[in-house]
């Protein structure tokens, strides 16, 4: 029997676990695509779907006052929200697929995907 | 019992219960440490499946490592849970796999590349399992590529521990006839 500790089969079965690891990683975490929706969900309302294909703002109002979003073909941001730490402003233009801004006094999450997604919540 | 007891089936019998109940004593006690990452753990257990491949064939390592799947989960109180599926999946995944590379082992396939393939394939079963049905969000890829990573190198160490164990000379003369039984 042979008692060296790595024959080839090994080796090649490691660098390939290593190629698929360092694969999935570069997959994974590489920029996302375009947006092309914005979806804003405010808590006990249903999520409203907007395109960002024309240049428009839109007023959510909320608990706290009013929450301005403005919009532009590609991209969306939080203008304008009631909060003194500005958190909702600073998330900036929204513009990769994924990305997301909050508004807590509001009880306000803006998030701008690539596709319509194929659900509106999750439950589990 | 009528009849004479066929040697050869009866120490294979009590050879695959043996390894059975070492494999889910290894489980339990591994079930005890507390995992840095929920859902990682170093799966020493799969030292006995491929221990078992190796030496029994790969129809020996099925039935060993059900019998520890069933009975580590019986005994943890975690039967026909979420957790006892995805073990499961993860287990019928490395053997899958381990079926396919049973021919090239011990020549060109050694137990270091056995368990990092059968590492790998148990998480990849796993997770399978878990995005299709326990948790189908779209965004859960994205927790693939650390837990490849916790795989290979798991899978890496517990392999070189098979290795080791297989080296030792104790447990040579408990192997008299490492015949390829299917």
């Amino acid at each position: 029997m042979n008692h060296r500790l790595l024959r080839w089969g090994d080796t090649l079965i490691g660098a390939l676990a290593a190629g698929v690891v360092v694969a999935a990683f570069v997959f994974a975490y590489s920029p996302s695509g375009e947006a092309r929706v914005l979806i804003i969900s405010q808590a006990g309302a249903t999520p409203q779907h907007e395109p960002l294909d024309r240049a428009r703002v839109l007023e959510i109002h909320g608990p706290a006052g009013i929450t301005h979003i403005e919009i532009e073909p590609g991209r969306a941001r939080c203008a304008d929200s009631p909060g003194r730490q500005n958190i909702c402003e600073a998330s900036g233009w929204l513009q990769a697929h994924g990305e997301v801004a909050v508004s807590l006094p509001n009880r306000l999450t803006l998030q701008v995907l690539g596709t319509e997604p194929g659900f509106d919540s999750l439950h589990y | 019992m009528t009849g004479a007891p066929q040697a050869g089936t009866d120490t294979r019998d009590r050879a695959i219960a043996a390894l059975a109940a070492i494999a889910i004593g290894i489980q339990i006690l591994e079930a005890a440490i507390p995992s840095p990452v929920p859902g990682i753990k170093p799966g020493l257990a799969n030292i006995v499946t491929l221990i078992t491949l190796l030496v029994l064939g790969w129809r020996a390592a099925v039935a060993v490592t059900l019998i520890r799947v069933v009975g580590s989960s019986l005994l943890l109180g975690t039967l026909l849970s979420p957790a006892f599926w995805l073990s499961l999946a993860g287990a019928l995944a490395s053997l899958v796999l381990l079926a396919a590379l049973r021919p090239f082992a011990p020549r060109h396939v050694g137990p270091v590349g056995l368990a990092i393939a059968a590492a790998m394939a148990h998480i990849t079963g796993q997770f399978l399992l878990a995005w299709a049905i326990i948790i189908p969000h779209p965004n859960l890829p994205l927790v693939l590529p650390p837990l490849l990573l916790a795989a290979l190198i798991t899978g890496g160490l517990t392999g070189i521990l098979t290795a080791h164990v297989l080296a030792d000379p104790r447990i040579q003369r408990h192997v008299h006839n490492p015949t390829p039984n299917d």
